[in-house]
């Protein structure tokens, strides 16, 4: 410093030393962001294939192969984002770089609603698989929804405290996910795979197209690992590179291991078993069904150890997820600032883990009376997690338009020409289908319809009273512009 | 050996002061360039970029302090405040980064269910730091 430089009165202090505040120091590399992605896909394969076949019965892998080429549309249409703009809030920020606050604030709420019902689906899983230990966690209703209101209780605890939590930890819980889900579908096609049988469970059992159109649409939350990797571009090297690598590398391995499991479910049991007994713990059936005793010996306790592990870090994540996401949109001041709190003594946004943990309780009350509890939350999650993929589509296309000149690192190709602007065609097909589909929801399906519009109104009633109380113009409402600006490459 | 770009990590223990004073010592022999990080740790559930105003405070604090040691010992010091999930990868990728001849690193002598532990951090970068480390220990307090 300057030995003449003085304080004058009413001079600004100005500490030229730390130009920023604060630096981001990001360390995740293209496993670290992959496993985190793989941790939510490979979670929902411990759900997603049951919820599937209580609709589309025969026709379940079908579904799942449809869902799986609108997942590869949708992925690409992150890829793109993340790597033009890489920092929290996956698709509730391109929304808002793209079409402004309000728009930003609708895909925000609606990957809000997806992150609770992930956390109560995944809960709402584990005892089923657990059943294997102790059988009233799979066959009492009251036992297996107490504990998994429990487990988010607890969860809820553990976050509100804030725990120690690696990247190796996640690294290696995929990694033996893989291998255990590799080697399902690898045994199941040696022991029991049958072309003939299989092809004639599909045709005999192939539902109604109503039911096959939900059953895409439900297929949907075998998908939910995008959004997350979109939301830790903020803390991986390279993002624009990265993110991208890692999400392709997902599509490859989900794709394949869905279509591989769905595949040798099919052989292992009837879709009426499927939809039935073992809808809640899919992979549990293949592995019982298998026909040599030594192979079930070792798999049965594997999957029901596994599976319990893995659903219960999808939980936590969740949660974390959702807490991020809340604090994020607080930040922009596009949820009530209560909710982006922070604990005095543990520095975690206590109050944002325990509303939305409560909420996530609440979610999964129905359990101790109803019995299609299951399906409800999964058309639940597909009206929300849609309506995040059509907002992050809609994004992309008005961001070719608004910002043709934006740095996309990762662009999309395959496209048209209109008046001078490229617009990528999978992100348009990505758009459409997922909009239709979302409509199909909502009309056919009245919990999801009343639940998840319900929370949409909600939470634009809760907007309005922000914006209204603030009483700013919406065009200044670019909370600390020069961060911002900061995090871009 | 020539240390031209020394890394000082502080955490606001008694001991930094030393570990600032000694950077500054070894780096003055071969004119080089020291810098000192603070480390803010944000939870999981928060995202990176969050800021707690409490523990960015806690560490300009920390930071002040290691330029009042550095105006003293007549030498200069760049400081930085990062926010990272864990200190140990943040300093050392600071580390890599800058491309640093040396990591300097300030220790207070602990002992946890009797036993002396050296704590996360310390191993976490004596393992994957890419230059040497020089940890200076503090006395341990007699009790």
């Amino acid at each position: 410093m300057p030995e003449l430089w003085s304080h004058k009165p009413g001079d600004r202090i100005f500490r030229p030393r730390r130009i920023k505040r604060f630096r981001l120091r990001r360390v995740l590399g293209i496993p670290a962001v992959f496993s985190a992605g793989y941790g939510n896909v490979g979670s929902s394969i411990y759900y997603a294939l049951g919820i599937v076949a209580l609709v589309a019965l025969g026709a379940t892998p079908v579904a799942l192969g449809i869902a799986g080429v609108l997942f590869i549309f949708t992925a690409l249409t992150y890829a793109e984002g993340t790597a033009a703009l890489p920092e929290a809030g996956g698709s509730a920020s391109f929304a808002r770089h793209s079409f402004g606050e309000t728009a930003g604030f609708v895909a925000g709420w609606a990957l809000m609603l997806s992150y609770i019902v992930t956390i109560s689906i995944s809960a709402f899983t584990i005892p089923p698989y657990l059943g294997f230990f102790w059988e009233p966690f799979k066959d009492n209703i009251i036992i297996g929804t107490f504990t998994s209101v429990g487990i988010v209780f607890f969860l809820m605890m553990v976050n509100v405290i804030g725990i120690r939590e690696t990247s190796f930890i996640n690294v290696g819980a995929t990694l033996i996910d893989i291998l255990t889900q590799v080697s399902l579908v690898v045994i199941g096609f040696i022991l029991l795979f049958d072309p003939s049988r299989l092809w004639q469970s599909i045709i005999n059992n192939w539902p109604s197209t109503e039911n096959l159109v939900l059953g895409i649409a439900l297929a949907t939350i075998a998908y939910t690992g995008i959004e997350t990797m979109s939301q830790m571009a903020e803390e991986t090297k390279r993002p624009e590179k990265s993110v991208p690598r890692a999400l392709v590398l997902m599509i490859v391995a989900v794709l394949v291991i869905f279509a591989g499991i769905s595949l040798v479910s099919l052989s292992a049991m009837t879709p009426q078993e499927l939809a039935t007994e073992w809808a809640r713990d899919p992979v549990a059936g293949i592995a019982s069904n298998l026909p040599v005793e030594i192979i079930r010996t070792v798999l049965k306790p594997l999957i029901a150890v596994l599976a319990g592990t893995i659903l219960l870090i999808a939980t936590n994540a969740g949660l974390i997820g959702i807490s991020r996401l809340a604090f994020s949109q607080g930040t922009h001041g596009l949820v009530p600032s209560f909710l982006s709190r922070v604990h005095k003594r543990f520095k975690t946004p206590y109050m944002a883990i325990i509303v939305f943990s409560a909420i996530a309780i609440v979610l999964l009350l129905p359990g101790f009376f109803a019995t299609d509890v299951f399906a409800n939350m999964g058309a639940l999650y597909a009206v929300g997690s849609l309506l995040a993929f059509m907002m992050a589509h809609a994004s992309i296309i008005g961001l070719r338009i608004r910002k043709p000149d934006l740095p996309r690192p990762f662009k999309l190709g395959w496209n048209i020409h209109i008046r001078g602007r490229e617009i990528p065609i999978s992100a348009v097909i990505g758009l459409v289908s997922t909009a239709a589909i979302w409509v199909i929801i909502l009309i056919t399906q009245a919990y999801s319809r009343w639940v998840g519009l319900g929370w949409m109104v909600v939470g634009m009633v809760i907007y309005y009273f922000i914006r209204r109380r603030r009483r700013k113009p919406v065009d200044e409402w670019q909370v600390r512009p020069g961060e911002t600006a900061e995090k871009k490459p | 050996m020539e240390y031209k770009k020394i890394l000082v990590a502080v955490g606001g223990s008694d001991a930094d002061e030393e570990a600032v004073k000694l950077a500054c010592r070894l780096a003055k022999k071969d004119k080089g360039k020291v810098w000192a990080v603070a480390v803010v740790t944000i939870k999981r559930a928060l995202p990176l970029d969050a800021e707690i105003q409490s523990e960015i405070t806690k560490a300009e604090a920390i930071l002040d302090r290691v330029e009042n040691i550095t105006d003293e010992a007549d030498y200069e010091v760049e400081t930085d405040v990062l926010q990272a999930r864990e200190v140990g990868p943040a300093i050392v990728d600071e580390a890599v980064e800058r491309e640093v001849d040396l990591i300097l690193m300030g220790f207070k002598y602990k002992r946890h269910f009797g036993q002396f532990n050296l704590g996360n951090v310390v191993p976490y970068v004596l393992k994957n730091s890419p230059c040497p480390v020089i940890l200076y220990q503090q006395q341990a307090v007699t009790e």
